[in-house]
């Protein structure tokens, strides 16, 4: 079962957060790290020297955050809760560097009987910060928290197929879970960084106050300013043996990109999160610092309603998929960092359609196609707001772009008050920024009548089979079946879909050349390898 | 009615008063005049039927516009600011240790700039037209010149980060600690302040002067063969100080909103901050506080500076008895 697929990413991070805050780019998957794949799986070579020395005071810099800031298990709402909640928490699978799950966590195994009904063993003698042995109760606790409706975590709407009354302890670590419906993404959803164990009765309520903030993490926290900064305590009841190097790790809110950059360069904190493309520069050509890059699979799409004019008509969206240049969009939008898209998202997913061509600008043909579909010399404005790090960029170098093919696109840069108003998810024409995710969990998000945000409208009136095959991939089991089945569901979106994919950005974040352990390429969910994995397989040299 | 100086300061506090007030409607109506439903306009896109509703009940915007302010200032007299939307804390702990943070930086800018400032001043006042003079002339109007995140920034690469390392970059400032337990974290926000303030002070002190020394009694001073320190520090500076009062209380002013800025290339944790941060999260009920508790630091700046400038006027100063 270690094989199988789908992580589940769930960008409801962001509804949750105010698209500044959040993400730059949206990097809201489920996952601990990344390493290895496509571009450099070789860990780098300054980092793989010695052996991990104990000690010292890790000291990071996250954007965003504000007075919004939370420490709760299960939920986060700004990206330094982010770099927080991986101190304490942890999950049942874990993602590795390539995307994959991997039953590194908290259970020693999860599997299914049937595509609704799964079996989780935790492993023996892990104990909480506060000394309390992880049982099946807490399994049990954690489950029911994440999809309460009352507390509404967003981690809870990957888990939907759960039935909280159909959850049974089998003994004092082993539970099964007997779902609603066929399922076959649930391990993605288990594996979200948001989906961790909590022991019984946890509640975020306790945190900073009398109780103290209790997970099976590397860290325990010790104290806690909204919008400013936490300090956080090895634990030294810590289940992996050797694990955390640090005696204590300092996360520090910098809203602003200079400040952040400036505390790095001047040695003030050891490493930060989202290096703006501009200074990656400056940061590499200071002495003691280095930019690290991850592929991620977040992207910006510019969205197409398949059910109104003049997108209903399959021709006008394939000639604006074919306006794209592609390469040019990542080089102008994304200030080279980053990587060219076919129209298809979940890049990470082992089930990608990798045999589909990739599509190049053909000005000739997307003329002709417009001609055939009565739109010459279309006009038509493009809403975009500033989300994240490619959304207006990427509107306007398309808008550039579209001139050669007698389009007119005008694009309105609006307040993201306005741009997320009634007209949300109505607009004909927009862009919009998602995360990491595999491809069936991101069809449940986006791409499908009940998804909470399905920009596009897909799929059209004639592409309803796109729905039957979802249905039939959910209950496959056999990760081979199923990939074969979600594969004809890419190549229909890729046909007819609603999206411009133009590209995937990369995670650029900035560490002084002291620390130890990061590892180039790894595929990134969260920053700096997902911060060094809780900060535990990272140390000062 | 009141006379004398006491009933001076009475009624320019009244008057102040009343413009208080007239802010206080400017950004009510302000906030008001978000664009379509405020609760939205909040929430963005992870509104849902249920926050929107719990959100216009807890904003009263069930209520009408008048009904509303009604609210807000009585809140705002009996010193209840509300409850921040972002934090969901009383707007007042969300914002009173900023504003600490920032009045400290605001005063040590303040002791430093003003002496330094008319010392500036009344030096190159009595040395008109020397070298030292235009020297100083061509400096402080390039300084002047500059916007101070640009001094900020050359500042931080000079002793910061690139040139030397000799001072924090950033103002890391532990939220649980007061500002001046952490003197080298202040340095380059107040230097940067102090550079965006002096120059414009010690212009109009000098220009001040210049006038002062040429006046009768001046001469006279000199005539009876008073030392020339004496005559410069005791008999000029004093009437020359007085129109200098007013630029300071603007300067002044000018800090408390302007070093939103400086504060926010620093990270240092002052209401600069607090402001930006607030109105990226559509905290009305704290952006709504920091300008009131702005405006009324402009509003006293501006009183205290009316009445110093009268004290130290003695023809000021007998017109009113």
């Amino acid at each position: 079962m270690s094989d199988d697929r789908n992580p589940i990413n769930p960008e409801e991070s962001r509804r949750g957060l105010t698209r500044d805050e959040l993400l730059r780019r949206a990097a809201a998957g489920g996952a601990l790290l990344l390493s290895g794949g496509g571009m450099a799986s070789v860990a780098d070579a300054a980092t793989r020297a010695a052996a991990p020395k104990r000690g010292g005071t890790f000291r990071i810099g996250v954007s965003g955050g504000s007075v919004k800031d939370i420490i709760d298990g299960q939920n986060i709402v700004t990206r330094p809760d982010q770099a927080r909640i991986v101190t304490a928490w942890e999950q049942l699978v874990e993602f590795d560097s390539n995307f994959r799950l991997q039953f590194t966590g908290l259970a020693e195994e999860i599997t299914p009987k049937s595509a609704s009904v799964w079996t989780i063993r935790v492993r023996d003698g892990i104990e909480f910060s506060n000394g309390k042995t992880l049982s099946a109760d807490d399994v049990m606790y954690s489950i029911r928290r994440l999809i309460d409706p009352k507390l509404g975590l967003f981690g809870g709407a990957a888990l939907s197929s759960v039935d909280p009354k159909g959850m049974k302890k089998l003994d004092k670590r082993t539970v099964r879970l007997k779902l609603k419906r066929p399922d076959a993404t649930i391990l993605d959803a288990l594996g979200q960084y948001i989906a961790n164990i909590v022991p019984v009765g946890y509640s975020p309520k306790a945190v900073g106050k009398a109780k103290p903030n209790v997970g099976t993490g590397p860290y325990v926290l010790k104290s806690f300013a909204p919008g400013q900064q936490s300090v956080h305590v090895r634990n030294p009841n810590y289940w992996r043996s050797g694990q955390p190097y640090f005696d204590q790790v300092v996360i520090i809110d910098f809203t602003d990109d200079t400040a952040r950059v400036n505390a790095l360069l001047g040695g003030q904190i050891d490493a930060m999160t989202d290096v703006p493309p501009a200074q990656v520069a400056v940061v590499n050509g200071h002495s003691g610092t280095k930019v690290l890059e991850s592929p991620s699979a977040a992207w910006t799409p510019i969205c197409m309603r398949v059910d109104a004019a003049p997108f209903n008509d399959v021709r006008v969206r394939q000639a604006m998929r074919l306006i794209a240049d592609r390469p040019q969009m990542i080089a102008q939008a994304l200030a080279g960092h980053g990587q060219v898209g076919n129209d298809l998202y979940a890049i990470f997913d082992p089930a990608f359609n990798h045999s589909l061509p990739q599509r190049h600008q053909d000005i000739a043909r997307a003329k002709s196609l417009l001609k055939a579909a009565g739109h010459e010399k279309l006009t038509i404005d493009l809403q975009s707001t500033n989300g994240a790090l490619g959304m207006n960029e990427g509107a306007q170098v398309f808008a550039q772009q579209a001139k050669a093919a007698g389009v007119t696109v005008n694009v309105k840069i609006l307040d993201s008050g306005a741009f997320y108003s009634n007209n949300y998810l109505k607009w004909t024409f927009s862009t919009d920024f998602w995360g990491t995710r595999n491809y069936l969990s991101q069809v449940a998000a986006g791409s499908l009548p009940s998804s909470p945000y399905n920009e596009t409208h897909w799929p059209d009136a004639a592409r309803k089979q796109f729905l039957s095959l979802y249905k039939q991939a959910l209950a496959t089991v056999n990760t081979e079946k199923r990939a074969a089945i979600t594969q004809q569901m890419q190549s229909l979106e890729y046909k007819y879909g609603g999206y411009i994919i133009w590209g995937f950005s990369t995670l650029l974040d900035g560490y002084s050349t002291k620390v130890q352990g990061l590892k180039k390429g790894d595929k990134g969910v969260l920053p700096l390898n997902a911060f060094g994995h809780g900060y535990r397989s990272i140390w000062f040299g | 009615m009141l006379h004398g100086i006491s009933g001076f300061i009475i009624r320019r506090l009244l008057l102040g008063l009343l413009t208080l007030l007239l802010v206080s409607l400017v950004v009510f109506a302000a906030t008001q005049a978000l664009p379509g439903d405020p609760a939205r306009a909040i929430l963005g896109r992870s509104a849902t039927p249920d926050s929107l509703r719990a959100l216009r009940e807890q904003l009263n915007l069930n209520q009408s516009a008048i009904v509303q302010y009604g609210d807000w200032l009585k809140g705002l007299v009996t010193g209840d600011l509300g409850t921040s939307l972002a934090a969901h804390e009383p707007v007042s702990q969300v914002i009173g240790k900023r504003i600490e943070n920032s009045a400290v930086l605001m005063l040590f800018a303040a002791l430093i700039s003003i002496p330094l400032a008319v010392a500036i001043g009344a030096v190159t006042a009595r040395r008109r037209d020397s070298t030292f003079d235009h020297g100083m002339s061509v400096g402080l109007l390039g300084l002047a010149a500059l916007p101070e995140f640009v001094v900020a920034i050359l500042l931080v690469v000079l002793l910061g980060t690139t040139v030397f390392q000799v001072l924090p970059a950033v103002s890391l400032i532990p939220p649980q600690d007061h500002a001046w337990e952490h003197p080298k974290e202040l340095v380059l926000p107040v230097l940067t302040l102090v550079i965006a303030v002096t120059p414009y002070i010690s212009r109009i002190m000098r220009a001040s002067m210049v006038e002062v020394l040429e006046s009768d009694y001046v001469e006279m001073a000199r005539l009876k063969g008073m030392p020339e320190q004496k005559v410069l520090w005791r008999h000029a500076v004093p009437n020359g100080i007085a129109p200098t009062i007013q630029v300071v209380a603007l300067n002044l002013a000018y800090l408390a909103g302007g070093i939103v800025v400086v504060e926010f290339v620093f990270g240092y944790p002052g209401i600069g901050a607090a402001f930006v941060d607030a109105v990226a999260n559509r905290d009305i009920p704290v952006v709504q506080a920091l300008a009131i508790v702005i405006a009324a630091v402009y509003v006293f700046l501006n009183v205290a500076a009316d009445v110093v400038t009268i004290l130290v006027s003695p023809r000021l100063r007998t017109s009113l008895r």
